[in-house]
């Protein structure tokens, strides 16, 4: 990024103010604007740090939420009446599991409901995916009030980490593809996950002893080298969220 | 300044003690080194000092350690960060901040120092650690060298009275790692800092060194001078090896004072003409014109060579020259830019499954980047399977490789060296022709790396296979390659046998060479070998 970067508690609240929209609204389309709205705001925004690119991650795992969400609610639950599209086998289940549903007709307005009902939680996912990429959060520990430090420690191992995993992830697999194996499937992820866990908790725990012995939360005050300001365009941002949730 | 007293410690859920009644006193503005092999607790040591143990990890602590009076039972490691910085093994985990300067400031931050205190105090680290070009540069892009120059430089801005180092140069090229080495030793000359270094690479710090601790790994430690330590220690640089062979009365642990001992020794000896080993002649790696780019930065520019059967070939130059993208390149990681690659006449990137494990055998920096198994036994036993071998065979390599690993060990639980060793049996056990390694001497000791040289020497030569690494250790480039390619921003500068590649340059010149210059001899058995030859 070229122009100086916005507070780091911005980005965090404008998520939070969008996510509460969202719900209150309860509108797709509203949900898929917003969404749209948030992917340009990152791909316009984001520099090339480790959990920026973190976002791209994000929306694997929303899309495959919402592809799970919507298989599960179109197949299990209670009809619901309306335009059918197709129909499935109806798994017979035992009596003592009434009003319960495997299968069967599946309408129009069952499938809608779903995958609308899955949008909105991938939707907040996406959001504060795009919150977490657009923050740095080593500047986010420097904002944070040193009293609440035990749980800001735990907020920029997981932020800082995470990320960094994305890293990670792709050089074991190109490890294990070197050593000729076979990198898609399911089956192959465990193969990554194993070393993966090993490193992420190694680093996690050298990060906590570097902050605890150079005397993190030892002093309850801290000082400022260059204290990051809140400027007018935070201020901006941070309306702009405010007023979705009041016409909300 | 630092004082251990009846210090024992032991780590729940092991039956061996790391540490037995040590009794040390370090004195201000002493240099200590910590040696010992791997595993043996040379961490543990280290961060004893600021109470990292066992506040931080867990264990049993008997006896008191006391630094400038302040004991570490009473105090946790926050309470003692402004008396002791402490670097990592790995400063890059240990970064809380996004920018040299944010990093350097982050330390005083926490202690709450007023501003204009700060200001100083930043300018003048920049300075001592000629910083000031990187101070708004993002921690992410800097070389390793600089990283560890950062982290030293964030240790420092509380005014610590101790540093303490755990392998400051093992990820650094032998220019880098001279430098950061020189800044410490200006540390401690002009401003009286006592520093604590864990090194394994005896032949870059030894010279620097006041005494040494060394750590057995049974619990018991050895203090002395460095010459009282390296007269019996098994772990020792190339230099003592030497004076050993030779049969010295005294070792001399400077390259300047082994000379003076040695003056007699290369007057006598006239030159011995080196054997010319046989030319190999079939090739099975070759590059021609190959360029790679990432993202705007040419990693590799145009360059061409071929490399035989039979051949170990080491990839050297400085953090960032290009060796890894080399490697990466030959194994087939992505199409590179323009040029054309062969290993076997095949396009290694169109290599598959069986077919590519046959052909090359790669280790990544991180050995255990390959292992995902429990244990070594359903390790051993997924590359059988892999390969369609008898099972057990893998494990046949390993007890070749590195005798005297249990089956139910978990790989977490292996030395760097047998995770190594693990990681090697499993990419040789089905047989390539190539076999490539990405700086394969992190964190090995002495021991470990000798083993190292054995298993690829003996792999080349037996079955007239390749090998080509990448590494910054001029020293296991000596014992091991016989040709070297020197890479310098991309561009091949030298490619030669090793005996003129690395003569031609002081600074990659191994231990023994830097002594008997002007004579031609790289390693002990040369130097042996010309003596004998003569008589």
């Amino acid at each position: 990024m070229t122009q100086p970067s916005l507070h780091p508690f911005t980005w965090w609240l404008w998520a939070i103010g969008l996510a509460v929209a969202i719900v209150r609204f309860d509108s797709t389309w509203f949900t898929l604007s917003c969404v749209g709205v948030v992917m340009v705001l990152v791909f316009r925004l984001r520099d090339d740090a480790p959990w920026a690119k973190s976002f791209d991650w994000t929306l694997k795992l929303s899309a495959w939420i919402l592809g799970v969400r919507t298989i599960i609610g179109i197949t299990i639950g209670v009809p619901i009446p309306g335009t059918e599209l197709f129909r499935l086998p109806v798994l017979p289940l035992p009596t003592w599991m009434p009003g319960i549903r495997i299968g069967g007709v599946v309408t129009w307005e069952r499938l809608s409901s779903s995958l609308s009902e899955g949008l909105l939680i991938c939707s907040i996912i996406v959001i504060f995916g795009a919150a977490a990429s657009l923050t740095s959060p080593h500047r986010l520990l420097r904002v944070l009030p040193i009293y609440i430090y035990e749980f800001a420690v735990a907020v920029v191992i997981a932020t800082s980490v995470l990320p960094q995993l994305v890293g990670s992830v792709k050089r074991i697999r190109l490890a294990q593809r070197l050593r000729g194996e076979n990198t898609r499937g399911f089956r192959s992820w465990k193969r990554v996950a194993i070393p993966l866990l090993e490193e992420s908790l190694a680093r996690s725990l050298d990060l906590a002893a570097a902050m605890d012995s150079r005397g993190y939360g030892v002093s309850k005050k801290r000082s400022r080298y260059r204290p990051i300001s809140w400027r007018l365009k935070d201020s901006l941002v941070v309306i702009l969220a405010i007023g979705l949730v009041v016409i909300s | 300044m630092i004082k251990f007293s009846h210090v024992s410690l032991i780590y729940p859920n092991s039956t061996t003690t790391v540490l037995e009644d040590l009794n040390l006193t370090i004195a201000e503005g002493e240099l200590v080194l910590v040696i010992g092999p791997t595993g043996s607790g040379k961490s543990s040591l280290l961060r004893l000092i600021n109470g990292l143990v066992p506040h931080h990890t867990g264990g049993i602590l008997a006896g008191d350690i006391c630094v400038n009076g302040v004991s570490t039972q009473m105090t946790k490691p926050g309470g003692m960060a402004h008396l002791i910085g402490i670097v990592g093994q790995n400063p890059a985990n240990g970064f809380v901040a996004d920018t040299v300067e944010e990093e350097l400031v982050f330390g005083m931050e926490v202690l709450n120092l007023p501003n204009d205190v700060m200001r100083k105090r930043v300018e003048e680290v920049l300075d001592l650690l000629s910083l000031a070009a990187l101070r708004n540069r993002s921690i992410a892009t800097l070389s390793g060298g600089e990283q560890q120059r950062v982290a030293i430089g964030a240790a420092l801005v509380t005014h610590p009275k101790v540093l303490v180092l755990d392998e400051p140069t093992s990820a650094l090229d032998p220019i880098a790692a001279e430098e950061v080495l020189s800044i410490l030793h200006r540390l401690v000359h002009d401003l009286g800092l006592t520093v604590v270094i864990a090194e394994h690479k005896l032949e870059r710090v030894i010279q620097f060194a006041d005494r040494i601790v060394y750590i057995n790994g049974d619990g018991a430690a050895n203090v002395g001078t460095p010459e009282e330590i390296l007269m019996q220690s098994p772990i020792a640089p190339p230099i003592v090896h030497l004076a050993r062979a030779l049969g010295l009365k005294e070792i001399g642990v400077t390259v300047r004072e082994m000379r003076r001992m040695t003056t007699h020794l290369r007057e006598a000896i006239a030159s011995h003409p080196v054997a010319d080993s046989q030319k190999p002649t079939e090739t099975v790696i070759s590059f021609d014109k190959l360029t790679v780019v990432y993202e705007n930065q040419t990693a590799l520019n145009n360059i061409s060579s071929t490399i035989c059967a039979g051949e170990i070939v080491a990839v050297m130059g400085r953090n960032g020259a290009g060796k890894s993208s080399l490697l990466k390149a030959i194994a087939g990681v992505n199409r590179p830019g323009t040029g054309v690659i062969k290993v076997l006449g095949d396009d290694p990137y169109d290599l598959q499954g069986k077919k590519r494990r046959e052909a090359i055998g790669f280790i990544p920096q991180e050995p255990s980047d390959l292992l995902y198994g429990q244990s070594v036994s359903i390790e051993c036993a997924q590359a059988d399977r892999d390969n369609e071998l008898a099972a057990g065979t893998t494990y046949e390599v390993l007890q070749q490789l590195v005798p005297g690993i249990s089956l139910s060990t978990h790989p977490r639980d292996l030395s760097e060296g047998q995770r190594l060793g693990l990681a090697l049996s499993v990419v040789l056990s089905s047989n390539p022709s190539i076999l490539i390694l990405d700086e394969p001497t992190r964190g090995l000791d002495y021991e470990a790396k000798n083993e190292l040289t054995r298993m690829l020497v003996n792999f080349a030569a037996a079955f007239g296979k390749a090998v080509l690494l990448a590494t910054h250790d001029v020293e296991l480039v000596a014992e091991l390659a016989n040709r070297v390619i020197f890479i310098a921003d991309g561009d091949i500068v030298a490619d030669g046998t090793t005996l003129d590649v690395l003569l031609s340059s002081p600074a990659f010149a191994p231990q023994v060479a830097k002594v008997v210059s002007p004579q031609p001899w790289l390693r002990v058995k040369d130097v042996v070998a010309a003596i004998e030859g003569m008589q």
